[in-house]
């Protein structure tokens, strides 16, 4: 049987996780300045699209460190994670997020909807977001594997 | 004397009733990490924006106006949750190597905020080479936090703490 090197060394499991923490806050928090705008917040004098488009790309890069990272992470003892509840939460909310991003999301910031309905989407957007750092941090609390 | 008083702060009421909480502390935990992705992708957008990479028809002046009372706002709400953490478990922390990174690196941080300050955050010349090299400077700083902070958890706790 081939041993997983993720699960021997402790090094490369937390510097994964430091990949894991700078992805995500990347993708999420740019993703948050965003919503912020639609909510009024934050970079007013820039629209909404115009802040999209400066930030879209690092948000893609970010969000593409934290999947990679993550499914390393989940390499190292996957019956525990697919046992896991807040783990299965925190990926209901993950794959909601990335379509919601990148249907209704983006849609409300290039066709510039109404303020109504844009801040209803920038809030449903930052609850899925923060879902998922919640989800993600309760896998340790609620964990408990194969016995 | 710095160790006594770190031990009477874990003690309070508040800390060792944080530190025994099955759900309180991980949501505090997690408040943490969440302010810190709003904090870090407000520094990181700044910093960019020195760099000349993102919103280049905007003026640096601009970004970082607007950026100002945001952050200071994030930093609050990150800081806040840190110190509730790092109270709860004072006296571990202490010995805590990567704790003690972490400080550090904070303190690297204001230096950073006196050096350039004027230079660059209150009257930022356009495009100057030295905003870059503050930018540049900074995203290394914050990184280093973030991986000092990570690896905090990683330190195993020591025997004969004063938990009471």
């Amino acid at each position: 049987m081939i041993e997983n090197p993720l699960s021997t060394s402790p090094t490369g499991f937390a510097v994964l996780e430091c990949f894991h923490i700078a992805g995500f806050a990347l993708a999420i928090g740019m993703t948050a300045l965003l919503d912020f705008r639609l909510l009024g917040l934050g970079l007013q004098r820039q629209s909404p699209a115009q802040i999209a488009r400066a930030f879209e790309w690092w948000t893609f890069g970010g969000l593409v460190i934290a999947v990679f990272s993550g499914l390393l992470i989940f390499s190292t003892d996957p019956d525990m994670y697919y046992l896991n509840w807040s783990f299965l939460v925190k990926m209901g909310c993950l794959v909601s997020a990335i379509i919601f991003n990148y249907t209704i999301h983006k849609r409300a910031v290039f066709r510039a909807w109404a303020p109504g309905s844009a801040r209803i989407v920038a809030c449903v957007s930052l609850v899925l977001w923060v879902s998922v750092i919640f989800g993600g941090i309760f896998i340790a609390v609620v964990r408990t594997g194969l016995t | 004397m710095l160790l006594q008083f770190l031990i009477w702060l874990e003690n309070l009421t508040l800390f060792s009733g944080l530190r025994s909480s099955a759900y309180v502390y991980p949501v505090v935990l997690a408040l943490h990490l969440t302010a810190i992705s709003l904090f870090g992708a407000m520094i990181v957008a700044t910093d960019l924006r020195l760099l000349g990479w993102v919103l280049s028809g905007s003026s640096t002046a601009d970004v970082i106006a607007q950026l100002r009372w945001p952050k200071r706002i994030g930093f609050l709400l990150a800081g806040t949750c840190g110190f509730l953490l790092f109270a709860s478990k004072a006296e571990e922390y202490f010995y805590n190597p990567f704790f003690r990174a972490k400080v550090l690196l904070f303190l690297l941080v204001a230096i950073h905020a006196l050096v350039f300050r004027r230079s660059v955050y209150t009257d930022p010349s356009p495009e100057s080479p030295i905003a870059k090299v503050s930018a540049s400077l900074s995203l290394v700083l914050w990184l280093a936090i973030l991986c000092a902070g990570r690896g905090i958890g990683y330190v195993a706790g020591r025997p004969g703490m004063h938990y009471r």
